[in-house]
């Protein structure tokens, strides 16, 4: 019956719900999905990393390429970062050239990373003017079940945690490059911002939605946060949300921020124990 | 429009024109400083089967940059457009049909996006669609030293370390939209949101008396 | 070349840097010498297939979809609802299969594109030639049922897996079909044949040699991927690249033959296991 109802009233089928203060998957008002994190699973990327935050799962895969710099920038390298939600991941999306919503969140967590600065391009240069590093991070979303910037974040910090580049000798007069493999490098990362979003469904605010609950709500919001600071406060239209709402949002993301960071500092960890190892 | 004596706290002059074309149901130039664009509205009419809504009218937005084919950041400043719009019509009005937002950049010197959300709106009034609420767009920027400046330009931009972009209602003044870039504390976007609100509220005026000085020449 | 506006474009002239590794010292002939006296870098027998790990039902947002792994080689494969087969002007009295097989940009050692390239391309195209033998196509006239494969890592054998995998996804969706569908490939090099090759096994064997330092004649090399329905033995789909004589092929098809099979039970394993967990699921709830 439940089944019918749902599908005949959505937004009446949720109400009632939220009106116990409880959500059709069994979750309260401000409870986050669990969230895993694999990482290395790809060999033949040079970092890796996959997530799922309940059902949702995106990976990462990056991989490394060597390339001149751009002129104007002499001493920086290049971190090119897509999302793709190809239609393999939900109904929504349909073969063919990405999505807005794909194109959106390629922009919100490329325009991140850099205002972020987690990580310095120029910590990416071989040789100034000649050689520089470029990383393709490519995200793939295989399951959308909701809140998908949160999920591409987590997993593109992840993965670039596990990047590993070989050492690069570069004979400029004789345009030689000579890569010793045996001798990989780190990646700095200069600090992690996560986020979490939230939805506005009347005058409630659920945490961490999927993608039944995104599609009924009339407004979306993400927070990101980075050692305490705050990263970004993206509200993109919508319904109407008051000021005390929103700094309640901000604190729980300040709070939550913390788990997410251990949980990606207890994965990374775990795989440097085992290169060491090897 | 001076909001504050203080000439870091000043908005950029605003200049529009409505209902300069005749074909769309509502048109409107408006420049904010250097930066400018042009918003014409097409609505409601006809809309195509594969997007119909049987409860209300689906809502376009449609971002064109000054040259070129819109990019993907002109797809996240439509996105917020498109956002901004479908929460302020009334849209449960107009079942089966369609209300088409088409924005045309003119220049890009900065705050673009504020500019063509005030745009938006001004247009939308030049139409006479109906509408839950006004909405009113302002952005402001933070320099190395934790100076706010309203209504930046490209060229504070490119050394700010962070910028700051609201939209707020006319009713409640709740937030419709906020988009940042850069990093900052909580007390700062505290405070460039309190800024950004009495700017927004200046625009509020600045509709008023657009529209009452356009209502007067028509008649 | 048309620019990209949809996604993040990097630079033009990136190259892998895997291309300036100081290779080691042991040529490919030798490789290819190795292969010819039936020795296996991964130490399995010619005829010996990896471990597959088999899983259905893990994107939710899909009516069926299935997980493939055998070592290195990882793909995902999702099923969607019939839908009307967008522009199609007349009617169809059978249904059709949409395939798209995409490997996933970091999923090879050369990074590859985002749209489909030609290779990806002529694989959707086989996929859908095999698969479209297996499903009772009269049961949905008019419309077309999308199998998306993602292939996440490449280590050979991807477009066996693929078929196999596309088989769970499209059982599990409840799409009617005549019968399980498995497939195998096989990698050719002289007289050596093969089973379950690896990327690198797959490249060496699609090299031509010379039968031997005297002869002028190339020995048969190729690769051969066979999907089949394994209650009466029909084959749905054969596909080979390459140059083989006609005896090698009979015994070919025959290794091929006895290693799908293998595969059956694992795919029915697969799918009973799916099914007791979904009654168990329900049963509590």
């Amino acid at each position: 019956m439940a089944k019918q109802f749902k599908s005949l009233h959505p937004t009446k089928f949720y109400r009632d719900y939220l009106n116990q203060d409880i959500r059709p998957d069994g979750r309260l008002v401000s409870k986050f999905r669990p969230v895993i994190i694999n990482i290395g699973s790809i060999a033949t990327a040079d970092g890796s990393a996959l997530v799922r935050i309940g059902k949702t799962t995106v990976i990462c895969g990056i991989k490394a390429e060597l390339c001149p710099p751009k002129p104007e920038k002499p001493n920086e390298g290049f971190l090119i970062c897509n999302v793709e939600l190809p239609p393999l991941c939900s109904s929504k999306f349909r073969p063919g050239p990405p999505s807005d919503l794909a194109q959106i969140t390629t922009r919100f967590v490329a325009d991140l990373i850099l205002n972020s600065g987690c990580i310095n391009l120029k910590d990416l240069c071989i040789v100034k003017e000649k050689l520089v590093w470029c990383l393709y991070a490519d995200i793939i979303c295989l399951d959308h079940d909701g809140c998908i910037i949160d999920a591409c974040l987590l997993v593109l910090l992840t993965a670039l945690k596990t990047v590993r580049l070989p050492v690069v000798q570069y004979d400029a007069a004789i345009d030689k490059k000579t890569i010793d493999a045996s001798v990989k490098k780190c990646l700095n990362i200069y600090n992690t911002p996560v986020s979490t979003t939230y939805a506005m469904f009347e005058d409630k605010i659920i945490t961490d939605p999927t993608t039944e609950e995104e599609e009924i709500s009339s407004g979306l919001l993400t927070v990101v946060v980075k050692d305490k600071e705050l990263c970004s406060i993206h509200k993109p239209g919508g319904s109407p949300l008051s000021e005390e709402k929103l700094y309640e949002c901000i604190n729980e993301t300040v709070n939550h921020a913390d788990l997410l960071i251990t949980l990606i500092n207890t994965a990374v960890s775990e795989c440097n124990d085992d290169n060491k190892n090897c | 429009m001076e909001v504050e004596s203080n000439v870091n706290l000043s908005m950029r002059e605003v200049n529009c024109k409505l209902g300069m074309f005749t074909r769309p149901d509502g048109s409107v130039f408006i420049s904010q400083g250097e930066t400018a664009v042009i918003v014409g509205i097409y609505g409601p009419i006809e809309v195509k089967p594969h997007k119909i809504l049987i409860n209300k009218a689906s809502v376009e937005t449609h971002y064109c940059p000054k040259s070129g084919m819109p990019g993907i950041a002109d797809k996240l400043c439509e996105s917020i457009l498109h956002n901004v719009c479908e929460a302020a019509l009334a849209s449960a009005l107009y079942p089966r049909s369609s209300i088409v937002i088409i924005i045309q950049e003119m220049q890009n010197c900065g705050g673009i996006i504020p500019c063509a959300i005030n745009a938006c709106c001004l247009a939308l009034l030049n139409a006479g669609t109906d509408m839950k609420f006004l909405f009113a767009s302002a952005s402001c920027g933070l320099d190395d030293e934790g100076n706010f400046h309203l209504d930046p330009d490209d060229l504070f931009l490119e050394t700010a370390a962070a910028s700051f972009i609201f939209v707020f209602d006319s009713i409640g003044k709740g937030l419709i939209a906020s988009h940042t870039s850069g990093s900052f504390n909580l007390a700062q976007y505290q405070s460039a949101l309190e800024l950004c609100k009495k700017a927004a509220e200046g625009i509020f005026d600045f509709y008023k008396s657009t529209i009452k000085k356009d209502l007067k020449d028509k008649i | 070349m048309p620019t990209d506006n949809k996604r993040i474009a990097g630079p033009e002239d990136s190259i892998s840097y895997r291309l300036f590794k100081e290779t080691s010292n042991e040529s490919v002939l030798s490789k290819i010498n190795n292969l010819k006296n039936n020795i296996r870098s991964d130490g399995r027998k010619t005829n010996e297939q990896r471990k597959i790990f088999l899983k259905c039902g893990v994107v939710s947002q899909a009516k069926g979809s299935a997980y493939f792994e055998v070592d290195n080689t990882k793909l995902i494969v999702s099923v969607y609802d019939p839908r009307e087969i967008p522009k199609k002007t007349d009617y169809s009295l059978k249904g059709e299969l949409f395939c798209i097989f995409k490997y996933a940009p970091f999923s090879c050692p050369n990074r590859r594109g985002h749209q489909q390239d030609a290779e990806e391309k002529q694989h959707s195209a086989i996929m859908k030639r095999a698969l479209e033998s297996a499903v009772c196509r009269h049961e949905f006239p008019n419309f077309q049922v999308d199998v998306y494969v993602l292939v996440l890592e490449n280590d050979g054998s991807a477009l066996s897996g693929a078929i196999t995998a596309a088989g769970i996804a499209l059982a599990q969706a409840g799409i009617p079909m005549y019968d399980t569908i498995t497939s195998a490939t096989l990698a050719i090099q002289g007289s050596t044949k093969l089973l379950d090759p690896t990327l690198e096994e797959e490249a060496l064997c699609t090299i031509a040699t010379h039968k031997s330092d005297t002869e002028t004649g190339y020995d048969s090399h190729g690769i051969i991927v066979l999907a089949i329905l394994s209650t009466h033995e029909q084959i749905s789909e054969f596909y080979q690249l390459g140059n083989l004589n006609l005896d090698t092929l009979n015994e070919s098809i025959s290794i091929l033959m006895n290693a799908t099979k293998e595969i059956v039970p694992l795919v029915e394993k697969c799918l009973v296991d799916y099914v007791n967990k979904t009654f168990k699921a329900n049963g509590q709830s």
